[in-house]
């Protein structure tokens, strides 16, 4: 095992630069997901909270009736 | 054991809720056994010094939006000719994290261009295909968007995966050949460092790690995606979400 | 029945004559902003026409496809279409080639003309026009499956063109390589070629793409 340089050979911008921006992209995603999920079960608790995402325009696409036999698929 | 249950929303939704922890911790692991790997055994490249390191992310990145273009058509392929729902939603779900990924590769793609052939972008055929597969994503994630009606956005984005999946051999191919008339007898650019054994295996455990990372994040994605969408059904009660 | 729909096609397309040509005038227009944009220096005008002709072509296209189905779809004549015993493929065949003689065609004759203030050669002008004759018939098939994804949502122009000009580019690559290859010397059969065989799997496939995509968006 050798200890890396640094300083990347003087390459360090461009190498410590990609993994950050990796890093960066990873963060946003995760926590945009979270953001998203908890405005999802917050509005649950709430039903009267106006809902994010598509499906407040699609009320009616989306109505299952439980007593019609469902595809399984 | 009757499978086929899981193939309803509200049937996967908990198991997709204990799967990923199974995929984000060993993800995380082996991110973290890829860079140790990739930065304190692999030695300097001969040639490029050690800007290759680079490549231990950008690869993965690249050859990860590239599968999971394949895996979103097939998808939604599946979800459309089954009208299988949550097939169509694990397509939606996918084209982020492939956005993310190809956007990712055409960063560290640009970053790992300038030390090492002075400019920030190259037109070689390899980070041109991978431009053109952003546009791809891109275009389908739009069309999803702009459709209000779940199911319309499922069948349509299935058209377009599949017809954007077919195409993608087409593009590769007419972007190759663009390349090679333009590029003449000069040198391929990007070319990657004759890989050795430690560099070789950093570069397949971030992989391991970057598939991983996908599979955790799909399956978050896909229950926001579920909830967003069967929130009128009253079977959600159930589940106890 | 297919020529009954191209005939209908081009009898209503008539009518909007001013269409027709504000496509025209738009593909002039672009092409003559590049010039205006980059400097009127002879060889590099040369070197750049044939990319910027072609690209002009594909956006006008673009312009173009949005009514392709739209009329039909305002005034339910599409969703009669869809429910005759004809298959559906033959509908989208009839429309797409209209389509193609009235946005794409004036394209074509008109290029040439275009070519000329890009100071072309007349064997590069030649080239120009058969590369444009193959390859817009690409333009129109695989923009009949971005119009058809795309009935009757907000967005649409751009949004066709985010879906569809990913999809152009190896048309692009070689039908502009085809025109290029003539203005260096070279012989662009190759080029010609690649971009006959694009223009056949395109006929073969995307009516079958198209109709499926009508389906989806009428139902």
């Amino acid at each position: 095992m050798n200890w890396p340089d640094l300083s990347m050979g003087g390459y360090g911008f461009y190498v410590w630069g990609s993994y950050l921006a990796t890093l960066i992209a990873i963060v946003w995603e995760v926590v945009s997901l979270k953001q998203r999920k908890k405005a999802l079960t917050q509005q649950k608790t709430e039903p009267s909270a106006v809902a994010p995402g598509k499906s407040s325009s699609t009320g009616a696409s989306i109505e299952v009736d439980p007593a019609l036999p469902r595809s399984v698929l | 054991m009757n499978l086929y249950k899981y193939a309803s929303p509200a049937m996967f939704y908990p198991v997709a809720g204990k799967l990923i922890p199974w995929f984000a911790i060993p993800a995380a692991l082996l991110f973290a056994t890829g860079l140790f790997v990739g930065f304190f055994i692999a030695p300097t490249d001969f040639q490029q010094g050690d800007a290759y390191r680079i490549i231990f992310i950008h690869v993965p990145a690249a050859w990860m939006g590239m599968l999971l273009y394949v895996l979103m058509a097939i998808y939604a392929g599946i979800g459309w000719a089954f009208n299988a729902r949550l097939s169509s939603m694990m397509a939606s779900s996918l084209a982020i994290t492939g956005a993310m990924f190809t956007a990712v590769s055409l960063i560290t793609g640009a970053f790992w261009g300038k030390p090492t052939w002075g400019t920030w972008w190259v037109w070689d055929a390899r980070m041109t295909s991978t431009l053109i597969l952003l546009f791809l994503y891109i275009g389908f994630i739009s069309l999803q968007a702009a459709i209000d009606d779940p199911r319309r956005a499922d069948r349509a984005g299935a058209v377009l995966a599949l017809v954007g999946v077919i195409n993608v051999p087409i593009i590769y191919f007419s972007v190759q050949w663009w390349n090679t008339l333009h590029q003449g007898a000069t040198i391929r650019l990007l070319q990657k460092p004759t890989i050795r054994g430690s560099m070789l295996a950093a570069l397949l455990i971030m992989l391991a790690a970057c598939w991983l990372y996908s599979v955790a994040v799909v399956l978050i994605r896909l229950r926001c995606i579920i909830l967003e969408r069967e929130q009128n059904a009253s079977r959600f009660a159930e589940v106890g979400v | 029945m297919l020529r009954w729909i191209v005939w209908r096609d081009l009898m209503l397309a008539w009518r909007r004559r001013a269409d027709m040509l504000s496509t025209v005038f738009f593909f002039v227009i672009v092409v003559s902003l590049f010039p205006l944009g980059i400097g009127p220096e002879t060889q590099l005008l040369r070197t750049i026409a044939p990319g910027v002709v072609w690209v002009a072509a594909l956006l006008a296209s673009m312009l173009s496809l949005g009514r392709l189905f739209a009329n039909d779809y305002q005034d339910g004549t599409l969703e009669q279409l869809l429910l005759t015993p004809q298959p559906l493929f033959l509908v989208v065949l009839g429309k797409t080639f209209a389509h193609w003689i009235v946005a794409e065609v004036p394209l074509v004759l008109i290029a040439p003309l275009v070519g000329v203030q890009f100071d072309l050669s007349r064997e590069t002008l030649w080239i120009l026009f058969v590369s444009l004759l193959v390859g817009t018939p690409v333009l129109s098939l695989i923009g009949s499956v971005g119009a058809a994804l795309t009935l009757g949502l907000r967005g649409g122009g751009v949004l066709i063109s985010l879906l569809v000009l990913p999809l152009y580019i190896p048309a692009l690559i070689f039908g502009a390589g085809a025109v290029e290859a003539s203005v260096m010397g070279t012989s662009p059969s190759a080029h010609l070629s690649l971009l006959g065989a694009f223009a056949i799997v395109s006929l073969l496939f995307s009516p079958w793409a198209t109709a499926a995509a009508l389906r989806i968006s009428l139902e």
